[in-house]
């Protein structure tokens, strides 16, 4: 018979283990099978699986600290506090191997895995610690706007400080906490550097959120992969999780992405650049199309950057026209979770439902990142119809024949006398692409399942 | 990183005076503040007695293992007391404490400590590290008890 259990204490320094030992010492002396998951501070060890509960009878939750029972429906669960699993484990045993093993929820744990396991959950961590990072960073410099769009371009202003803490700091850590937090959910504490690492790489190789996703699974799974493979003596153990995982999956992670990532997205850009300069006097309609797609698409990632980069250096140009659509396609996506958020509240939840309310602001401030965390929590639903939405929008813009002067400033811009022309027709554009970013968004997602709504 | 590091012999004293739970607790704070382990010894002393109000860490078997995680600690360590008589330290079993280990951890402890205080925790259950703790008359008797 196989039995399981998880320990865990306040301070995670001495009694979870204690509490491990005794119980694994006990069902030892009893000839029973035991597996013990430790949750202290120095993370999670011995991780229960999908794979032991199915085998188990029953497991002892000797806890101080909230433990998360969804995972074992399926098992009859003896609920302790720890210092009963040292005082006397074998009583808990003997009543743990003597309860009756449920039979009925037996399947349980399967329907359980799409929502709650797997990469979801891990992208899920990864989004989560993200949110806060975006709405700060990006409120940050939309307030660098309220003194004047340029106004951060003079070095020493307040305003340059805001776009240097927002835009500089926390923008710049917008992918690499996304990656390293996915990493952390899939090898815990180990994960955390190589994720950020991988991020960062992402970043800086212009390889966006998307990027950053793929990065922090990938750092992840090769920390989880070399905490499983590495044996060491017990003397060096210890070392592992803050030498030896770190430096080895940080390493594989970073050529990863320098040589596999970085070197495909360089050549992508580089073709897309030469296509979109072909496509400068096709159809002005079509053009605001693409142009508005690609800016939704990976909102700072190389598609968007390259259609941002192909209006700035048309301004140089004098031609005002596609800069007019590319804002107007940058606005919308944050503009339309924002609606979204607002009219179909059930399918998002309570966490979401208030970056909605920052994300509307950065949208207003033509900060397309506000609309990451949506768009990486749920990719497949949202990304295309923030690029419907963002197509729209652009397509009106070029065909009310709007032009923008300025490569920047959202709804700031639109104050200034002269910087927009066909103004009127310019926010119908806006407000068109908003609108189908949020009708769409409210068809294609699904309403949260109901234990979620509660859990973020 | 091994249990001499963690454990120096500077910090182990093989007959406690104390005769109480509040004075074992001062008598081992004491031995670690002496040895320079603590920036702020009253701080320190406050977080391990308000952990010990949320259920006491006389863990039976003659066991109490007074601790706390706390920023006024400098570096991880442990101090070890052992009282021959014994004295009430409120355990769960009723039984008297001889061995005394007050575990301090900084804040920001790094993962090698918390290891290796999971590793001491882990032998303390055995009878037979208890019983050549009881009876160590050296520092190398101490470490003698905890090897493999």
């Amino acid at each position: 018979m196989k039995l399981l259990a998880i320990t865990s204490c306040p301070t995670g320094i001495a009694h979870t283990y204690m509490a491990a030992e005794a119980l694994q010492m006990a069902a030892k002396a009893m000839g029973l099978e035991m597996k013990v998951e430790t949750r202290g501070s120095v993370g999670v060890e011995n991780e229960i699986t999908m794979e032991d509960i199915k085998e188990a009878h029953a497991i002892i939750i000797a806890a101080d600290t909230n433990v998360d029972r969804d995972r074992f429906q399926s098992l009859t669960i003896i609920e302790t506090n720890v210092q009963a699993a040292i005082k006397n484990p074998k009583a808990l045993i003997e009543q743990a191997a003597n309860s009756q093993k449920s039979v009925a929820t037996i399947n349980t744990p399967e329907q359980h895995k799409p929502t709650k396991t797997g990469a979801y959950k891990h992208l899920m961590n990864g989004v989560s610690h993200m949110i806060p990072l975006v709405a700060a960073g990006g409120l940050i410099i939309a307030l660098s706007f309220i003194f004047g769009i340029e106004a951060f371009k003079e070095k020493g202003t307040l305003a340059a400080a805001l776009m240097d803490i927002g835009g500089g700091a926390a923008f710049a850590l917008m992918v690499p906490v996304l990656s390293g937090f996915i990493a952390y959910s899939i090898a815990d504490r180990p994960g955390l550097v190589p994720g950020l690492v991988g991020g960062m790489l992402a970043s800086q190789l212009g390889a966006g959120f998307l990027g950053g996703i793929i990065a922090g699974f990938c750092a992840g799974y090769i920390a989880l992969w070399l905490k499983n493979t590495i044996k060491l003596p017990k003397s060096l153990e210890g070392l592992k999780p803050v030498l030896i995982i770190p430096f080895f999956a940080t390493l594989l992670i970073g050529l990863l992405m320098v040589y596999v990532i970085g070197t495909p997205v360089k050549a992508l850009m580089d073709i897309m650049t030469v296509t979109l300069k072909g496509m400068s006097s096709a159809n002005a309609g079509f053009l605001g199309l693409i142009l508005g797609a690609m800016m939704a698409f990976d909102m700072g990632g190389p598609i968007n950057k390259v259609a941002y980069t192909f209006g700035v250096g048309l301004l140089a140009s004098n031609v005002f026209e596609p800069m007019a659509a590319i804002m107007a396609a940058g606005m919308t996506p944050p503009l339309g979770l924002a609606l979204a958020t607002f009219i179909a509240k059930k399918k998002f939840t309570p966490e979401e439902q208030e970056s909605g309310k920052a994300a509307s602001v950065m949208g207003l401030a033509f900060i397309t990142e506000g609309a990451i965390p949506f768009a990486a929590a749920d990719p497949v639903r949202v990304i295309p119809s923030l690029m419907a939405g963002s197509a729209v929008a652009g397509a009106l813009s070029m065909i009310f024949n709007c032009a923008l002067r300025a490569p920047h400033g959202g709804i700031f811009v639109l104050l200034i006398p002269n910087a927009v022309s066909n103004l009127g027709m310019y926010i119908v554009a806006i407000a068109a692409g908003t609108i189908v970013t949020a009708i769409m968004i409210s068809i294609l997602k699904k309403d949260l399942p109901s234990d979620t709504t509660a859990k973020l | 990183m091994n249990i001499q590091d963690l454990l120096s012999a500077s910090r182990v004293k093989f007959d406690l005076q104390a005769s109480t739970k509040l004075e074992a607790i001062n008598e081992l704070i004491d031995i670690l503040d002496a040895d320079g382990k603590l920036s702020d010894k009253e701080q320190y002393k406050a977080a391990v007695l308000h952990r010990e109000t949320e259920f006491s860490t006389g863990i039976g078997m003659g066991i109490a293992i007074p601790h706390a995680k706390d920023a006024s600690v400098k570096e991880a360590a442990l101090t070890l007391g052992i009282s021959k008589q014994g004295l009430d330290y409120e355990a769960l079993d009723g039984t008297a404490a001889h061995l005394f280990f007050l575990i301090a951890v900084p804040a920001d402890s790094n993962d090698v400590h918390l290891k290796l205080l999971s590793y001491i925790s882990r032998k303390l259950m055995h009878q037979e590290v208890r019983d050549s703790l009881l009876s160590a008359k050296s520092y190398d008797d101490v470490l003698a008890a905890f090897k493999d």
